[in-house]
């Protein structure tokens, strides 16, 4: 649209393809879709957070007028979901935590499903409940789930080299204990889901949210107890994902079982009180790190033994180690590091997976300890980093190899158009406690940025075909969750097959017709299914074009196609119509289709016992650095400018990838600043907006953002993930820059008003 | 259970009448019984800004209206502001400026922009950012938003 | 499940006192606070829903014998935006600018507010500062309540289920009065406020003179600060007075702990931030 019409569409400010639509107010979402005859399903949460459930009596809400199933684990299978296979989605021995689900509810209408949720009564006995992860491993604990006794869900290990050595060998050493808070999605659109068996076959059509649709079908054919191939999952537009919809929740089965009782349709969707209560959370965490360095600035060891609140049941936020531990051992050139984690049970709501995953509660770690040991070596912060930063070509103790890595060019990019290392020392000269003050802060990151080999493929199909007038249908596994994914794949086959953006229609949404992918997770999409995508469009260029060249008595290779035409590859001179060759292909004796098939598996491998192994295609990197006032009389901590640097590979989709970048260092903002779950005794005490603080429109900061393009040899055009990395360093640069303009370093996050005033105040516990 | 009360209003140029419980909120009137899904509901207590619509051309909440106040007023949702010409520049700067991802906060942004630019017509990004303050948006970080609510004021200032 | 069984929108005062006179209605002006307090269980119907907005006589903003009189359906867009408010009362309008959001200012009404008598009320503070007087009316008289008597508890008022608030008279400011609103927030505006503090006072050859001093969300209603006024009353305004009284008001509020703020922040919050208004004014 902005790309003249032989131009290259990569790099330009494309926008995203199903805008038009969503301006327009017309896109149905979830909580717009209604189905004939369809029921309101309804889920009655439990009031104890550790407890025995000795009776349920459903009898009243059955008899009322207008219900038409009242389902407890009674009525259902035994099979518990998640990561652990821990969570039973109807709780029937014992609650464990605030969300726990004890009966389910569908009605003619949402009303009579809420006075019928009213009716049911529910005996309990309470159990002692467990509130601190340091109190599930003392000896002697409660136990929360009989099948683990010492309440440990997960454990990690991981180490290389010998940090005894590297004690040794080091000048300076610092230790802190980092405690990271418990935030959430906020997905705009709460979560909800429409379950729907077709009467006749018995086949089940989920309308759902998911971001992992192929993962989710398997799922549920073994929590149903079906044969998967009779599962159809379609997935209407998602008002926001950002790892929310990455694991199977209790609502999703709850919704089948109740329209499989009712043979009815089911539209289970939650209320925004119910989302903050029910949905998952980021993974709370405890990190204490220890770590060294030579006098003349050379890092000698890590060790880092985590502790995780993983809540009452195990989801993806216990396995956010995977992505923790590569921080750690990698981020820097480290010679010697030790791991360890455990995720212990608790009665707290348990976390999931959240952009990021795990990687801003380590950044925030391990880079304030990067300030404090450039202070305690008397070092320039920036040149500390500058120092042990990784390079392209090596491979980590991890087994990480950086093909491309564009590390060092974002930290002197970031710091260079900040004026970072001049102001921080200027304005940590003027640091102090009282008025106004301001301060710098630097982070950085690196993440997964050619998807991440966890499952037994990490790989995305595409099917790409051509009609007779040369339109494109994409048809591809990864799903579009606002991040504009549709927008790059379809920008990409456009690049392969000359054609404008307006030729190209992408479906990603039905598993019935889309190929397999593992989900929009990791930061992958553009690179795994780009290059999927990428890999179908050249076979259909290959076939056209060796068509063409019959047709034309030219060889193949001299000629491209570029606006819509066949051309000769030398001069761009128009050859003959793309739409007429297509057409020549399908109606002469040939009788031949353009429709290619692709599956693209990156060339990462899984990870051995050790956690060692180049898990990932690529890696990104990226340095953020903040500016910030604090208002010592208040405490409040205002976000005034973000330098951003990120290795993208390469610029796809300039607009996109901004709006990934804004997006993601204000959600990294709201973490730093305002966002919070407290939790007492099991249950949470701003289930609402009014409490639970987003960044508004006003208090954005200025935004720098730079691109380094490292043209990664791997990826589709050169480009690696994004989605995560802007989010991940927010947090540890406010923290270095509240130090650089106070000279008090705050550990615990959030950094909301109170907590920074008792901090300047030395009163914060 | 109560009654129903009659009301008339116009909506998105429509002369309507209907019979509404009392109890029953503008915006649940919108989504259920008038089909009008393009309001949105995110939280149910103003506090999101997902359901802004206009009501006599001044936006408010319609999650925290009663249906029933709707009497005798004009009201205009996304469905109306998506087929009036006036509004073009408005959505297509949001289209263009890349001021939407996932789009659900995007019909409430859209409304609640046509409100600012209906009070401020030259409005500037500070006036813009105050006039979204209501309005939470958890995929773009506001900027291109604003970009595009600015850019549509210029054009609108031009267009004069 | 709620029942309302009848649903009035009078167009004139009378009607609606009369519907008001068993104590057996719901009143609704901008149902910005009534439809998430019905919603979350905190209130219950009453047998009827009256809405007052088709009342023309409580939207009417007035200036005359020294006082203004603002109409109970004054919407906060209309006390932001509204040029004899901004002229008479600046205070007022100033406050009005960190309420809520745009959508709320333009639905919620002044007279819902102070109905609503929540202890973080954004107009509260400034009305206490303004000595406004809250005016009452029911089918059997009206009456009129100085602010500073009206709040009896979180929610609860002087107001009797027969009455309506019909508005709030103020007297209009002196000369050479200087006034001043402070909310803390992390935001311009849509953050309840976990302290505010309102300042009026005459400031003549450095001394104060008829002072007002409020706070909100420190206590169990919105408070005058009766001790920190003594302070300042008619005294020299220094840097010795500023601390003073800034102690005094930390001492004579009764925050609590509570998820938006400890009593412990509350008060060094109110401290600091009476301490900036008071070196604000000496300033000028």
């Amino acid at each position: 649209m902005n790309a003249p019409q032989h131009a290259s569409l990569i790099g330009q400010r494309i926008p995203k393809m199903d805008a038009p639509e969503k301006v327009a107010g017309k896109t149905r979402y979830i909580q717009d879709l209604n189905l004939p005859g369809q029921l309101y399903g309804l889920i009655l949460r439990t009031e104890r957070v550790h407890a025995r459930i000795v009776s349920i009596d459903t009898s009243a809400a059955k008899a009322l007028p207008g219900v038409r199933a009242v389902l407890t684990a009674a009525d259902v299978p035994i099979h518990p979901i998640g990561v652990n296979k821990d969570n039973p989605p109807l709780k029937g021995d014992k609650v464990r935590c605030e969300r726990d689900e004890v009966a389910a509810v569908a009605a003619d209408s949402l009303e009579i499903a809420q006075a019928a949720l009213k009716l049911i009564t529910v005996e309990y006995e309470d159990l002692p409940p467990l509130f601190d992860p340091r109190d599930s491993i003392k000896p002697g604990a409660p136990v929360i789930h009989e099948a683990k006794p010492d309440n440990v869900a997960m454990a990690f290990d991981y180490a290389h080299g010998d940090v005894e050595q590297g004690e040794a060998d080091s000048d300076v050493v610092v230790e802190d204990e980092f405690t990271l808070h418990r935030v959430t999605h906020c997905c705009m659109g709460v979560s909800g889901v429409i379950a729907d068996f077709e009467p006749v076959s018995g086949n089940l059509t989920l309308y759902s949210n998911t971001q992992v649709p192929f993962l989710h079908k398997r799922e549920f054919a073994e929590v149903l107890g079906m044969d998967p191939s009779r599962i159809r999952i379609i997935q209407p537009p998602i008002g926001g994902g950002f790892g929310s919809k990455l694991d199977i929740y209790p609502f999703e089965p709850i919704a089948v079982y109740l329209a499989r009782a009712t043979r009815r349709p089911v539209k289970l969707i939650f209320t925004r009180e119910e989302e903050f209560i029910a949905s998952p959370t980021r993974q709370p965490a405890i990190i204490r790190l220890r770590s060294g360095a030579k006098r003349d600035g050379t890092l000698t060891f890590r060790t880092v033994d985590v502790l995780l609140d993983n809540g009452g049941y195990t989801s993806w936020g216990a396995t956010i180690p995977f992505v923790m531990m590569q921080t750690f051992s990698s981020l820097y050139r480290v010679p010697h590091c030790r791991y360890h984690t455990k995720a212990v049970y608790t009665n707290n709501p348990f976390a999931g997976s959240f952009r990021g995953y795990g990687n801003l509660q380590a950044t925030f770690a391990i880079e304030q300890q990067m300030d404090k040991l450039a202070d305690a070596l008397g070092m320039d912060a920036y040149q500390f980093r500058l120092k042990n930063a990784q390079e392209a070509g090596e491979i980590t103790g991890q087994g990480m190899h950086f093909k491309t890595c564009g590390f060092k060019d974002c930290l002197e990019t970031a710091a260079g158009r900040s004026g970072f290392a001049e102001k921080r020392k200027a304005l940590g000269a003027a640091k102090g406690l009282t008025g106004i003050r301001r301060g710098v802060g630097m982070a950085s990151m690196l993440h997964v940025g050619g998807g991440a080999k966890i499952y037994p493929s990490d790989g995305c199909g595409t099917i790409l075909k051509l009609d007779d007038f040369g339109h494109v249908t994409i048809m591809t596994g990864a799903s579009e969750i606002g991040q504009g994914s549709e927008t790059v794949l379809a920008q990409l086959v456009c690049e392969e097959l000359g054609v404008p953006m307006s030729a190209v229609t992408v479906v990603n949404n039905d598993t019935d017709i889309t190929p397999w992918d593992v989900g929009v997770h990791a930061s992958r999409t553009t690179f795994i299914a780009g290059n999927s995508a990428i890999g179908a469009a050249r076979k259909a260029k290959d076939k056209i074009l060796a068509a063409a060249s019959t047709v034309s008595n030219m060889r193949a290779e001299e000629l491209d196609l570029k606006g819509g035409n066949i051309v000769r590859a030398a001069d761009g001179e128009k050859v003959m119509p793309l739409a007429k060759m297509l057409r020549q292909l399908h109606f002469s004796d040939k009788a031949e289709l353009v429709m290619t098939t692709n599956y693209y598996e990156p060339p990462s491998v899984h990870q051995d016992k050790g956690f060692k192994g180049d898990v990932s295609a690529a890696y990104a990197w990226a340095t953020q650095v903040v500016e910030v006032e604090v208002d010592t009389d208040t405490g409040i901590v205002r976000l005034l400018k973000v330098w951003a640097a990120h290795d993208v590979g390469r610029v796809l989709n300039e607009m996109g990838i901004e709006g990934q970048i804004e997006g993601g260092i204000i959600m990294g903002q709201g973490y730093a600043l305002c966002e919070d779950m407290p939790v007492v005794d099991g249950h949470l005490v701003n289930p609402a907006f009014r409490d639970y603080k987003l960044i508004t429109a006003p208090e954005i900061p200025e935004m720098d953002i730079q691109f380094i393009e490292t043209m990664d040899g791997e990826g589709p055009q050169g480009a690696k993930g994004v989605g995560e990395a802007p989010s991940i360093c927010m947090a540890a640069a406010v923290a270095n820059a509240i130090e650089n303009a106070t000279g008090v370093r705050i550990t615990s996050l959030p950094f909301t008003p109170e907590r920074v005033y008792s901090a300047l105040k030395g009163k914060l516990q | 259970m109560s009654s129903l009360v009659e009301i008339s209003c116009v909506v998105n140029g429509t002369p309507t009448r209907l019979a509404v419980p009392p109890q029953t909120s503008a915006l649940a009137l919108l989504r259920d019984h008038l089909g009008l899904s393009g309001t949105k509901y995110g939280c149910g207590e103003g506090e999101c800004g997902a359901c802004t619509i206009l009501v006599d051309g001044v936006s408010v909440n319609s999650c925290l209206m009663f249906a029933v106040d709707f009497d005798g007023r004009t009201i205009t949702t996304i469905e109306g502001l998506a087929v009036d010409r006036a509004s073009d520049p408005l959505r297509q700067a949001f289209v263009d400026k890349g001021g939407v991802q996932c789009g659900f906060c995007t019909p409430g942004m859209v409304v609640q922009s046509r409100h600012v630019l209906d009070k401020h017509p030259h409005a500037g990004p500070e006036e813009v950012k105050r006039g979204l303050e209501g309005n939470l948006c958890r995929c773009t970080g506001y900027k291109k938003i604003v970009e595009a609510v600015v850019t549509a004021a210029a054009a609108q200032s031009a267009a004069e | 499940m709620t029942a309302i069984e009848r649903y009035l929108a009078p167009a004139d005062l009378d009607s609606a006192l009369a519907a008001l006179a068993g104590g057996n209605a719901t009143v609704l002006a901008g149902g910005t606070d009534l439809m998430p307090q019905i919603n979350a269980g905190k209130v219950a119907f009453r047998p009827i829903l009256l809405n007052i907005r088709r009342i023309p006589d409580l939207r009417a903003v007035e200036v005359g014998q020294g006082r203004i009189t603002i109409g109970a359906l004054v919407t906060i867009t209309e006390l932001k935006d509204n040029p004899v408010i901004a002229k008479a009362v600046p205070l007022l309008a100033e406050a009005a600018d960190h309420f809520a959001s745009d959508q709320v200012r333009n639905m919620g009404t002044i007279g819902g507010n102070v109905a609503n008598a929540s202890p973080a009320g954004d107009t509260l503070v400034p009305l206490l500062v303004l000595d406004a007087q809250v005016e009452l009316a029911s089918a059997t008289g009206r009456r009129s309540v100085p602010m500073a008597e009206f709040f009896t508890g979180p929610g609860r008022s002087v107001r009797r289920p027969d009455e309506l608030i019909t508005g709030l008279s103020l007297p209009l400011p002196r000369l050479r009065t200087v006034s001043r609103f402070v909310k803390f927030g992390t935001r311009p505006a849509l953050d309840i406020s976990a302290v505010s503090i309102g300042f009026s006072a005459t400031l003549d050859s450095g001394r104060l003179s008829d002072v007002r001093v409020a706070f909100g969300a420190v206590g169990p209603t919105p408070m005058r600060g009766r001790a920190t006024e003594a302070v300042l009353e008619g005294a020299p305004l220094d840097a010795g007075l500023i601390a003073k009284a800034a102690a005094t008001a930390q001492d004579e509020v009764k925050p609590i702990d509570d998820l938006r703020a400890s009593a412990w922040y509350r008060r060094e919050l109110i401290h600091n931030l009476l301490g900036k208004v008071l070196s604000d004014v000496v300033s000028r």
